[in-house]
């Protein structure tokens, strides 16, 4: 077709390519519809067999990997079980132990902003999430089975009960760096409070707590009760001391 | 003698590769089926090739018979190609046989070998026959060569590669060829899901080509851009979140399960474990508490779960093996997983590092000093003083200011002239250190 020169001609052509650009962009979001609605598929169903053929699965370990692999790469997760009456009635077969990987996953998950220590009612929820397709939601209750079924483990992984919440805490004392920073703090002044360490480091009054309390258990922190704004302090010789120390030499 | 025999032996066995922890190094692909204890190989038509392969544990894979001595008594781990075998001859049962160790035998190539295997110890000797014949029918080497063989072809050639094939691809065909093209190919792959989630049958035969599928969506979704438009919802994004945490977590294709390892079980897991635990230690800083490594090591097994318990039990086993790893217990009953190089020296030294500085060999050092220098919570920190206390590296000061440490001067006393202060080693700094505080 030859070319129609004059402002017509290009008015024309500048349509031409609206029309292509808009049926470019139609085509690719049929294509990421397309696409998210098939994966949708892939997924639900992939659930469905990993819970409906379990054991069939666990039979043919090739086809195990294959079926791993594809649940991993369109992140599904293969734990599936559902309680069913023996374990509601006695605590056994594999429910407990894959609520038990679920609620470590969500721990560690979580554990850049919590310091490893989440109240059960959101590990709960983020269980829930997780397990959305599930018939029966998960109850706390279910949460402290499958946490105690974790006891041979050591005692890094506990419930906790502060106030009327119950916290779980996934890091144990020897692990963790939350107290390292509260260390940090105390050189300052030789003493924190908890609002200060709630406010400087932005954590919860439970971490802050939890924390504090461990420290005077260990016998690294004392407490203070008797200042005049009657906020309690810790404080910390060890620490102030040396920093003073250091601080003093030539 | 060992190497006499593996001249003859090594055509028909290679040499297998271990880990350090005594596993056997699977290939690409590669499952492990079955594994047996107490087991050696035979042959009727050449018996002194045979010598070396006594009493081993036998590991039965989809690609190979791998055969691992259980003491190191110069016999080296040696594997046979399933390929290679080309007759398995069925189990016979006579009155001979019943007081015999049971044995079976398989006729392999070069040279129509037929190798007996032989099983003193205890184990399920018809189950493993089963998974044999299924291992040895599967051909899954075949598949491999057969899939290679494609992918090299599908990589200079332009075969549409399903509706996710890169754009690069797409040729000029007109606009209408394009929306065709674009539709056969979501048609197809839509027949496809159909097909193969009909039953476990279907997704089983069509496993590899929906493996291949979740990768393309997988690679898809990661690489589509968050913000095509402002109104992406939660789900995408939690999606995309899920995916990317999984990727972390896709890891053991073959995990010893009690099915597959039987009595063997705790003593494989425990060396299959102690492969594992390498990188998670690492990133972690070489100390890990055990629940964590339950988590990271289950989810490397998929659905083939371990429980607590076994967990522990595999961890104690460690013991008995040279493995780089241990288990720690510490008072407050809290488990963590370290590298035994890890554990003491390195942190031994750092301390005395630490107090032989001018200054904390004056004033001493306290657990939270530690912490802070050694960038470890205070618990520890305190741990590993005791454990240098109790070497005879630091002496201890009990006061009202709390427990301090000191660096340990009395080895170098000389108990002969002990008044006499001394002007070098790190008697004469300490010497030196204090009296600087009384100038």
């Amino acid at each position: 077709m030859r070319r129609r020169p004059g402002i017509g001609g290009l008015q024309k052509a500048a349509a031409a390519r609206d029309q292509y650009r808009l049926l470019g962009e139609n085509v690719a979001k049929l294509r990421t519809d397309m696409m998210k609605e098939q994966l949708a598929t892939f997924r639900s169903q992939l659930e469905e067999f990993a819970r409906k053929h379990k054991n069939d699965i666990r039979k043919n370990p090739a086809f195990r990997a294959q079926f791993h692999e594809m649940c991993a790469k369109i992140g599904v997760d293969p734990l599936a079980s559902n309680k069913g009456f023996w374990a509601e009635l006695l605590g056994i077969g594999d429910f407990y132990y894959e609520l038990g990987v679920q609620i470590i996953e969500v721990c560690m998950l979580t554990r850049s902003h919590n310091g490893g220590l989440i109240s059960l009612q959101e590990l709960c929820n983020h269980l829930r999430q997780r397990r959305k397709k599930d018939r029966e939601a998960v109850t706390e209750d279910d949460c402290l089975r499958a946490i105690s079924k974790l006891k041979v483990l050591g005692s890094g992984f506990e419930v906790i009960t502060i106030g009327k919440k119950k916290l779980v805490r996934s890091v144990p004392t020897e692990l963790n760096k939350d107290h390292n920073q509260i260390l940090e703090l105390a050189q300052g002044q030789g003493f924190v409070t908890v609002e200060e360490v709630q406010r400087r480091l932005s954590w919860t009054s439970g971490r802050v707590t939890d924390a504090l309390e461990t420290l005077l258990e260990e016998g690294l922190a004392m407490i203070d009760n008797g200042h005049k704004d009657g906020k309690c302090r810790y404080w910390f010789p060890c620490v102030s001391s040396v920093y003073s120390s250091i601080g003093s030499d030539p | 003698m060992a190497s006499g025999s593996s001249i003859g032996v090594g055509v028909l066995f290679e040499n297998a590769e271990v880990t350090t922890s005594g596993r056997p190094v699977l290939r690409r692909n590669e499952v492990e089926c079955f594994l047996l204890s107490s087991v050696e190989f035979d042959s009727e038509d050449d018996p002194p090739r045979f010598t070396t392969l006594k009493s081993g544990n036998l590991i039965l894979t989809t690609h190979r018979l791998i055969w691992i001595p259980s003491q190191s008594n110069g016999a080296v781990p040696s594997s046979i190609s399933l390929a290679a075998v080309t007759h398995i001859y069925s189990h016979k049962k006579s009155i001979k046989s019943m007081f015999h160790s049971p044995r079976i035998r398989f006729q392999a190539d070069p040279g129509a070998i037929v190798v007996t295997i032989v099983f003193r110890g205890k184990g399920d000797i018809d189950g493993f026959l089963t998974k044999f014949w299924e291992c040895w029918r599967g051909r899954a080497w075949e598949e491999e060569e057969k899939s290679e063989s494609e992918t090299s072809r599908s990589g200079s050639g332009t075969v549409a590669q399903g509706l996710y094939g890169n754009d690069g691809t797409v040729r000029m065909v007109g606009l209408a060829g394009i929306l065709r093209k674009e539709q056969e190919q979501w048609e197809s792959t839509d027949k496809s899901l159909q097909d193969a989630f009909q039953d476990l049958n279907a997704l089983m035969s069509k496993a590899k080509e929906m493996v291949s599928l979740a990768e393309k969506m997988r690679q898809k979704l990661l690489s589509a851009p968050s913000s095509q438009n402002g109104s992406t919802d939660d789900e995408e994004m939690g999606s995309k979140e899920e995916m990317q945490q999984w990727m972390l977590s896709v890891g053991i294709i073959s995990p010893v399960t009690k099915e597959s390892a039987g009595a063997l079980y705790h003593q494989e897991l425990s060396r299959q474990l102690a492969d594992f635990v390498r990188i998670p230690l690492e990133q972690a800083g070489g100390m890990i508490s055990l629940t964590d490594m339950y988590y990271h090591f289950n989810r490397a097994r998929g659905t083939e779960l371990i429980s607590p318990d076994d967990l522990w039990q595999a961890c104690t086993l460690w013991e008995k093996f040279d493995v780089p790893v241990m288990l720690r217990k510490f008072d407050s009953g809290v488990m963590v997983i370290q590298n035994k190089s890890h554990s003491d020296e390195e942190v031994m030294s750092r301390i005395r590092m630490l107090v032989t500085k001018t200054e904390t060999l004056r004033a001493g050092v306290t657990a939270s000093d530690a912490a802070l220098t050694l960038k470890i919570a205070p618990a520890m920190a305190k741990e590993h003083l005791l454990t240098a206390e109790t070497k005879g590296l630091l002496c201890r000061d009990m006061s009202p200011d709390g427990l301090r440490f000191y660096f340990n001067l009395f080895p170098e006393i000389d108990p002969t002239s002990q008044h006499i202060a001394k002007d070098f080693g790190t008697y004469g700094v300490w010497v030196k250190a204090t009296s600087m505080l009384s100038v």
